[in-house]
């Protein structure tokens, strides 16, 4: 028991505070294959150390709804975090609350939550910005949802858990189409939700402004919130591509090893990280409207993956 | 019988030795093997083919009568109209070349003893007819044609899933070793025999997938569409009752049958372009010549056949005549010709006996084809079916009739008999169904 | 490395190829995607070929390669118009076209395989049922594509994909006699040479008052 308190205690601590730091190490590494100084990879926890000192300013025509969703989303964040394994390979105590298709409910949920609130603050950028968001997550997802039912397909059971188990001991299930079919849809999801380019949804120009939008009314404390959850949906989205789909050996789950669970996801998330910025630095940006196209091609990723799944087993 | 399986190779040499005259008086070289032709055929009634390559039995030979007879019709009418009409599209003597090619194909849909060659036939038929239709070149013979070769290959595409099927059923394609071996109910023939109404009935022309028909009937030179009328789709009709014959699946056949005649008697009532009309008449009696045969007893395939060879006739009698009234008045409109029983006699006679003959009028032969089927129907118990295309059909007859006397009758436009070559072969196409008609009179007589 | 998954990511590219070609707007990269299927079906083809034994399908094979990786290819790029690179086709809405194809392929195919192609067992090897949902798949693809298309080229190069789609089902079903497998490609030949007829005079297809009801 005292074990899987542990391990619980590890896996939460760990998500929610080397979250930010990846999202540092992203940014110094692109800044140095731009030829930049960069900021140091701990900038992201500075930036939510200052907003958090700073004061709160709320629209006057917002209701509860614009106050309280960053703590709620942010809960929604580390309730994901407890449920998917993100750092250990075996169950742990909040693992029973819901199954990998939950987890993508919880996505959508947490999304949602965001969406309503940038709309209760009245103003015409956040508005904008969602009337785009929910024109590309319709499909996006969906695209998500379906690669997390389909997964579930392989081994029969909507346990991530089990999926990742099965893969480590069966290496030759990794190269099946349907898998790798899988991965290719998951990677395209976690670029767009993680707003990388060729998608770049992160962008301040008020042309491209999709993610940051929905952030624009808000300041001080509640900023703060936001931004760190938007960091742990990245760490949350990029270890599940890891540890499920990509790269599903190498993790420990007895004991006193467990703890080595954290180097190694370091050194995934490097890897991963190497191969974004592959792809970021060789893409161009699209324009807006071809988003729908990318997302479109994601999502016929998915059903054609569940297609072949189904068909197969 | 070695002279039988002669005549069948003869059948398919001959246009192609017409066509060697290519580069010169390919017409007069078309006529006479189409002459040729209609004389082999006649032989091949007492000289059969033994089960080899070729498969001919009576019914084939009826299909085969038709397509020589119409074919030479076509030929000998296409002297004068293709002369006439400035032929831009395709230039006069390629135009001889590709239907003596399409002659060609379909008579070797007909004779063939495999269904895979039989889809290669039929598949043949779309690319050799495809450019005649653009013969006379204009933005909509253009669309006609694109709309005719991508639906009908997407659609017989389909049919050779069913070949296929066929073939991993039996282990073999041959015509007459499968239906040697009797009916055989199983889920693969089952679903061979639906694709194969799906894939060959878009050639058929029934219901869904008839979109082509009246598009390539109407931008078709006349004796083109005649051929369409009067023979391709009876070819492609053969085709797939030979498929049928594996395993009758009678009901969804009659259904088939029924919701064509109803959608073509209804889209029949409403068409502004004469040609479109006789188009759709098509349709109409097509699908009552598959309910005949999906009735699957003697009567309904004999009055399938009658219906079908009488139609030949009346059908090329109807596009010949609509033929001399567009090379005379240059409108496919009903509305812009009227009165021409006085300027145009002899193609008034023509049409006029064409039009009852397409509408199934006694005595024509299409009038007894058309009580044996429904007569067949009736004794297949197929009530519901039989109702509703007896209601339609005469739907279909006041429709095309009402049509045709505003064109022959009332004020005069003006207009004057194309020489006399193109009215007579209008004449006696529309004629020949009469003497089916009393022939069947005379036959069932003495029986009685 | 069992043949059985070779043969499987060879289905699955071309399956991808037909996605491919129903997304593009140039009608450039359309005849290359189609190349690029053609090739991957001859390939599949050779594999089939080393498989069964067969000397029919290294014909089949050989022919595939000529015919459609060489001869439709080269008559379909010779008639783009000049300015190659500016020819596309207005209107085509890439995530419209992709939901609506996925609805399209997902009902016709799960109701047709799922009833009738599952309980087929292929004569030729690798000898499993799973291996007829690509040809199927490829099927309806290329017939979405002729109907969701407005331009001359695409309707040919969907054609051309419903033809593929039955040389894929025939091999993995089993080895039809070869005349008539052959004549099928003659067939879609046949029929390039002739819309490159219609090619020439008219680029795309509307609806027509003439041509109405």
């Amino acid at each position: 028991m005292l074990t899987l308190i542990l391990e619980t205690v590890s896996q939460f601590l760990f998500v929610l505070l080397s979250a930010p730091l990846f999202a540092g190490i992203f940014g110094k590494f692109k800044a140095r294959i731009e030829s930049r100084k960069g900021p140091s990879i701990f900038q992201p926890y500075y930036d939510i150390i200052k907003l958090l000192k700073k004061e709160t300013l709320v629209p006057s025509g917002s209701s509860i709804l614009f106050r309280y969703v960053p703590y709620a989303a942010f809960g929604v964040y580390c309730l994901i975090a407890l449920i998917i394994p993100v750092l250990l390979p075996v169950p742990i105590i909040f693992t029973a609350s819901a199954d990998f298709l939950g987890g993508a409910i919880l996505f959508s949920l947490a999304a949602f939550l965001k969406m309503a609130a940038a709309m209760d603050s009245g103003s015409n950028i956040a508005a904008m910005g969602v009337s785009r968001l929910a024109s590309f997550n319709f499909l996006g997802e969906g695209a998500l949802i379906t690669v997390f039912i389909a997964v579930s397909l392989i081994t029969a059971t909507d346990n991530p858990y089990t999926t990742n188990a099965y893969l480590v001991s069966n290496p030759s299930a990794n190269i099946t189409l349907v898998h790798v079919f899988a991965t290719l849809a998951f990677f395209m999801i976690f670029l767009y939700e993680t707003g990388k380019i060729p998608l770049e949804s992160a962008g301040l120009q008020e042309l491209g402004m999709i993610d940051e939008s929905l952030n624009y009314e808000y300041s001080g404390r509640l900023l703060a919130m936001n931004k760190w959850s938007g960091y742990i949906k990245q760490y949350l989205l990029g270890s599940v591509l890891l540890n499920v789909f990509l790269i599903p050996w190498g993790l420990y789950s007895t004991y006193p090893y467990f703890l080595l669970d954290i180097p190694v996801m370091f050194g995934k998330w490097l890897l991963l990280i190497f191969i974004v910025m592959v792809i970021e630095t060789t893409l161009a940006k699209v324009r807006l409207f071809k988003i729908l196209d990318y997302l479109a091609v994601a999502f016929t990723f998915s059903i054609l993956f569940l297609l072949l799944s189904e068909v197969m087993h | 019988m070695i002279a039988g399986t002669w005549i069948s190779i003869l059948l398919l040499v001959v246009p192609g030795a017409a066509s060697v005259f290519y580069f010169r008086e390919i017409p007069v070289a078309t006529v006479v093997g189409a002459g040729i032709e209609e004389v082999l055929a006649v032989f091949l009634y007492w000289l059969r083919p033994p089960n080899g390559f070729f498969f001919v039995d009576s019914l084939s030979w009826v299909f085969i009568f038709m397509i020589t007879s119409i074919y030479l019709l076509s030929s000998i009418y296409s002297l004068k109209y293709i002369s006439e009409r400035n032929a831009t599209g395709v230039k006069q003597h390629t135009y001889y070349l590709l239907m003596n090619l399409f002659a060609i194909s379909m008579l070797f849909s007909a004779q063939v003893n495999n269904y895979g060659l039989m889809w290669v036939g039929i598949e043949a038929t779309t690319i050799s007819s495809a450019l005649l239709i653009m013969t006379e070149k204009s933005e909509e013979s253009l669309e006609a044609t694109w709309r005719y070769i991508i639906l009908v290959s997407a659609g017989v595409t389909f049919a050779f899933i069913s070949i296929i099927l066929i073939y991993y059923s039996f282990g073999t394609l041959t015509v007459s070793t499968i239906l040697d071996a009797g009916v055989r109910n199983t889920l693969f023939v089952r679903v061979a025999v639906s694709v194969a109404l799906v894939g060959f009935g878009t050639k058929i022309g029934v219901f869904p997938v008839h979109t082509w028909l009246p598009d390539a009937h109407s931008e078709a030179p006349s004796p083109i569409s005649a051929m369409f009328s009067g023979v391709l789709l009876p070819t492609a009709l053969y085709v797939l009752y030979r498929i049928f014959q594996i395993d009758p699946l009678t009901s969804i056949f009659i259904w088939f049958g029924t919701i064509s005649i109803v959608a073509a008697s209804l889209f029949l009532g409403y068409q502004a372009k004469y040609k479109r009309m006789f188009a759709y008449s098509t349709m109409e009696n097509m699908n009552l010549a598959l309910i005949g045969i999906a009735t699957m007893n003697p009567i309904g395939i004999l009055g399938a056949l009658y219906l079908l060879i009488s139609h030949s006739f009346s059908k090329a009698g109807a596009f010949y005549s609509s033929g001399n009234i567009l090379s005379s008045t240059d409108t496919k409109d009903v509305a812009r010709v009227s009165g021409i029983s006085k300027k145009m006699p002899l193609t008034s006679v023509a049409m006029l006996m064409s039009s009852l003959g397409v509408s199934g009028t006694p005595p024509f032969g299409t009038f007894f084809g058309e009580i044996l089927i429904l007569y067949s129907m009736f004794i297949t118990n197929a009530f519901p079916q039989f109702i509703i295309v007896v209601i339609f059909l005469v739907f279909a007859f006041v429709g095309i009739n009402l049509n045709v006397s505003r064109m022959l009758f009332g004020p005069a436009v003006d207009a004057k008999e194309p020489g006399r070559l193109m009215p007579s072969i209008a004449i006696v196409a529309s004629l020949i169904p009469i003497v089916i008609g009393a022939f069947y009179m005379v036959v069932n007589y003495a029986i009685l | 490395m069992n043949y059985e998954s070779i043969v499987f990511l060879l289905s699955a590219s071309i399956l991808i190829s037909a996605f491919y070609v129903q997304g593009q707007r140039y009608i450039i990269s359309m005849i290359r995607g189609q190349l690029v299927q053609s090739l991957l079906i001859a390939g599949t083809t050779f594999l089939l070929s080393y498989l069964n034994h067969s000397i029919d399908l290294l014909i089949l094979g050989l022919l595939l390669l000529f015919l459609r990786g060489v001869l439709i290819t080269y008559l379909l790029e010779t008639k783009v118009p000049r300015r190659k690179s500016y020819v596309f086709e207005e209107g085509v809405n890439v995530p419209y076209l992709f939901l609506v194809d996925l609805i399209f392929i997902v009902v016709a195919v799960f109701i047709i395989y799922s009833i009738i192609f599952s309980s087929l067992v292929p004569v030729s090897q690798p000898g499993t049922s799973s291996t007829l949902l690509f040809p199927l798949l490829l099927f309806f693809q290329g017939l979405f594509l002729i109907t969701s298309r407005r331009s001359t080229f695409s309707q040919i190069i969907g054609y051309v994909e419903e033809e593929n789609s039955l040389v894929l089902f025939a091999i993995f079903l089993l080895p039809v006699p070869i005349v008539i497998e052959a004549s099928v490609f003659l067939d879609v030949l046949a029929l390039v040479v002739i819309s490159s007829v219609i090619t020439v005079e008219k680029f795309s297809h509307e609806r027509m008052e003439e041509l109405r009801g």
